[in-house]
């Protein structure tokens, strides 16, 4: 027996060795690269802007990896919250600008200069807003979108109309006839709208004149609940049911637009900049490339002539965890991230780059300048440190679900998701 | 005589004191099995009864993103439990887990115990390849199992809308099978019961090889229906069995979150909460870890209770042998 246990120990100290030296290994490799999360639309839509980024890091460190690992957005917080748990956080990190309020609240990223920061004189307004809490800023503006309609130019031309429409009456008829030219094929959409893509919902809300909430005293009030709000969405419902055939379940990631669009499934979309390139990507669709010929994209325009249908200012930031242990390192690599050379590629892919020095880079991009012209009419989420967590849990989508599906009327559904939001948005941080 | 006695007493005694003497040996002996228990209980230790008791501890505080960047709870005593109760998701969700899990296990154990009795019956080779169908259901990752069912019923592309319509069922283009969350947990529930029937139908075929023959045909001859003869003889046989299956299916279909939480592509609306789903997004999705810990702990403790009734079985079906 004696034997027995001798070797039993013999056997967990064999197990016990490669684990402890495994341990070891990677600390060591730590000091020797750095982890940088960032979301996945920069594999999607622009990923020499990173490797440029990266190899002008490698230029200046040599020897130090860079390891850049893709997020998606329905999971990058709970994945980061987890990291910080565990102190092993990335060393640098992409939020998006609705995200930082609650990470900067809590402390969770380290204070940075901007002066160190390249271009950061001339930084977008509305990003470097969102990386400032209690005078000091702790992120660094990335890049920023505007949402257009993507649309193919021959289907509508199919019936009779040779331009875009600059009015939302215009645009209801052309949608009406191409669902009573092409509607028998109930694979189709003249505007494929996922019914959860809350970021077009809550434009026709701002459209008529709602918010999703405001800050009332000490309290953040949802106001969903409110005339203006329940006009939005009744037209939102309208129009979505009348075109769209896309599922009421899923939001405009599952799957992207771009692939029924591709598959000639939908005569048009609404979409970030980026979403155009990706209708070629295999990933998004892969269209031939005669398509190119045949898309278009125009501002959505608003009930109100002469306007467009506000768009969701969004954008990303990338801040520095305070538990990195590779600061500076992970700081010159934003540097070289969100510097000139990297984010031209990036305004190229579609997007707004975080300077306005580079606002003129699309400026004579056919494809891209109705995307910088639709931003001229924006709206933005509720400043409040704990909107992040609406977004994380986000009541808006099974609201606008019920809402099409008409398991509940708007009323009902509103008056639910406001109680929610107040819920998430008043609770202690 | 007297100088005797002592030599005699000492030569009956000498055999007592090597067995006595060396007490050091004999409480080594006695620690023996504690020794050898002990590795197993450090790492029993180290995986359950720490992160258990971290698990408790948490439920007591205030533990937002703030307590969690600086790694530092705030002991709120019971407000945590206070706030779950008072809320409507919480009993909804506690009423709808009881009811899938009842679902499910019924479910199961019916399914199962069908494709048992069949295997008995099927010819060598045809009970082969059922088995090895079965072995191969048991042996599909459950992440990748629900990635096939969701293809199968995706809105878009799905072959499930795409046979049905073909099959002239109906025009199931575009048809939503989570919108409605009847149809949804339908999926769900097929897809829970489809991953649990192998090994509950295996382990009672192998009951049902232990009953005796004879006794089936004795009945048969006294004139009982196969009905009658699976009543009162199988089924009372297999009794021990069906106890273990039984319990072991509602500890798992209790604790389910992979299969909802994948085929909502994790963002499940409250229609389609259980315990877990509730937690994990209270947890993570709010960074509510405090009030997420609540939760998991009061479906700890109703686990618990369903694992003593188990328990309590194993140790009767033990006694009984």
């Amino acid at each position: 027996m004696k034997t027995r246990i001798i070797v039993a120990v013999a056997l967990a100290a064999a197990l016990a060795i490669p684990a402890s030296t495994a341990s070891g290994g990677t600390t060591k490799a730590s000091a020797s690269s750095i982890t940088v999360w960032l979301m996945s639309d920069a594999q999607n839509g622009w990923p020499t802007a990173v490797a440029n980024a990266t190899s002008q890091f490698k230029a200046q460190h040599p020897g130090v990896d860079v390891n850049i690992q893709y997020q998606s957005w329905d999971s990058v917080l709970q994945k980061f919250d987890a990291s910080i748990a565990a102190s092993d956080t990335p060393d640098a990190i992409e939020l998006g600008n609705s995200q930082t309020a609650k990470y900067m609240a809590a402390g969770a990223f380290q204070a940075i200069k901007p002066k160190n920061y390249p271009n950061s004189s001339t930084w977008l307004a509305g990003l470097k807003q969102s990386c400032t809490y209690g005078g000091h800023t702790f992120c660094v503006p990335y890049y920023a979108g505007a949402r257009a309609v993507i649309y193919r130019k021959d289907l509508y031309r199919s019936v009779g109309y040779k331009s875009a429409p600059t009015t939302y009456s215009k645009f209801l008829a052309i949608g009406k006839k191409l669902m009573k030219k092409y509607g028998s094929n109930s694979n189709f959409s003249a505007l494929y709208e996922p019914g959860q893509n809350w970021y077009v919902a809550m434009s026709y809300v701002f459209d008529y004149g709602g918010q999703i909430a405001v800050h009332k005293g000490s309290k953040w009030q949802a106001v969903l609940n409110t005339p203006q709000a329940i006009a939005g969405l009744t037209a939102f419902k309208k129009m979505t049911l009348a075109f769209s055939r896309a599922s009421k379940t899923n939001d405009e990631a599952h799957p992207f637009p771009s692939i029924p669009f591709a598959k000639g499934r939908a005569a048009a979309f609404i979409g970030n900049g980026w979403e155009w390139p990706y209708v070629f990507n295999p990933k998004g669709g892969a269209a031939p490339a005669s398509f190119e010929k045949k898309m278009g994209a125009y501002p959505m325009p608003s009930h109100v002539k002469g306007k467009y249908l506000p768009t969701f200012l969004g954008g990303s930031d990338i801040g520095i965890p305070v538990q990195s242990k590779n600061k500076s390192l992970a700081a010159d690599w934003v540097k070289a991230y969100t510097g000139t050379a990297s984010e031209t590629l990036i305004a190229k892919a579609g997007n707004i780059a975080n300077s306005t020095k580079l606002l003129g880079v699309n400026a004579k991009n056919p494809a891209l300048a109705p995307f910088a012209r639709a931003a001229a009419f924006s709206w933005f989420v509720p400043s409040a440190p704990n909107w992040a967590n609406v977004e994380s849990n986000n009541p808006l989508k099974p609201m606008l679900t019920s809402i099409l599906t008409n398991r509940a009327s708007i009323k009902s559904a509103v008056t639910k998701a406001d109680s929610q939001i107040n819920k998430i948005l008043n609770a202690k941080s | 005589m007297s100088s005797r006695s002592p030599v005699a007493a000492a030569s009956v005694a000498a055999p007592f004191p090597p067995r006595r003497r060396p007490l050091g040996r004999r409480l080594r002996l006695a620690a023996a099995p504690y020794g050898l228990l002990l590795p197993a209980s450090v790492v029993v230790a180290a995986v359950l009864a720490y992160p258990l008791y971290y698990l408790v501890r948490l439920s007591f505080q205030h533990y937002g993103l703030f307590q969690l960047v600086r790694h530092k709870g705030e002991a709120i005593g019971t407000a945590n439990y206070a706030a779950i109760f008072h809320d409507s998701v919480f009993w909804h969700t506690l009423l709808r887990t009881v009811a899938v899990t009842a679902v499910c296990v019924v479910l199961t154990v019916v399914l199962s115990t069908l494709i048992a009795l069949l295997l008995a019956e099927l010819s060598s080779w045809v009970r082969l390849l059922l088995t090895a169908g079965l072995i191969f259901v048991w042996a599909t990752p459950v992440v990748v199992a629900i990635s096939i069912w969701s293809w199968m019923i995706d809105f878009e592309f799905g072959v499930a809308n795409w046979t049905l319509t073909k099959l002239g069922v109906g025009n199931f283009t575009h048809h939503d099978w989570l919108a409605n969350p009847w149809s949804g947990w339908g999926v769900i529930i097929s897809l829970i019961v489809w991953g649990a029937i192998p090994f509950v139908a295996i382990t009672l075929y192998a009951g049902l090889t232990q009953v005796s023959g004879e006794l089936l045909e004795a009945a048969a001859i006294d004139g009982a229906s196969r009905w009658r003869a699976f009543r009162d003889i199988t089924l009372p046989l297999l009794k021990p069995i069906y106890v273990i299956v039984i319990s072991l299916s509602i500890i798992w279909d209790f604790q389910v979150f992979n299969q909802v939480w994948l085929i909502t592509n994790t963002t499940p609306t409250p229609d389609y909460f259980v315990m877990a789903v509730y937690s994990y997004v209270t947890s993570f999705k709010i960074s509510e870890y405090g009030l997420g810990s609540a939760i998991a702990v009061v479906m700890v403790g109703i686990m618990a209770l369903i694992s003593v009734f188990y328990v309590r079985q194993m140790v009767k079906l033990g006694d009984v042998e």
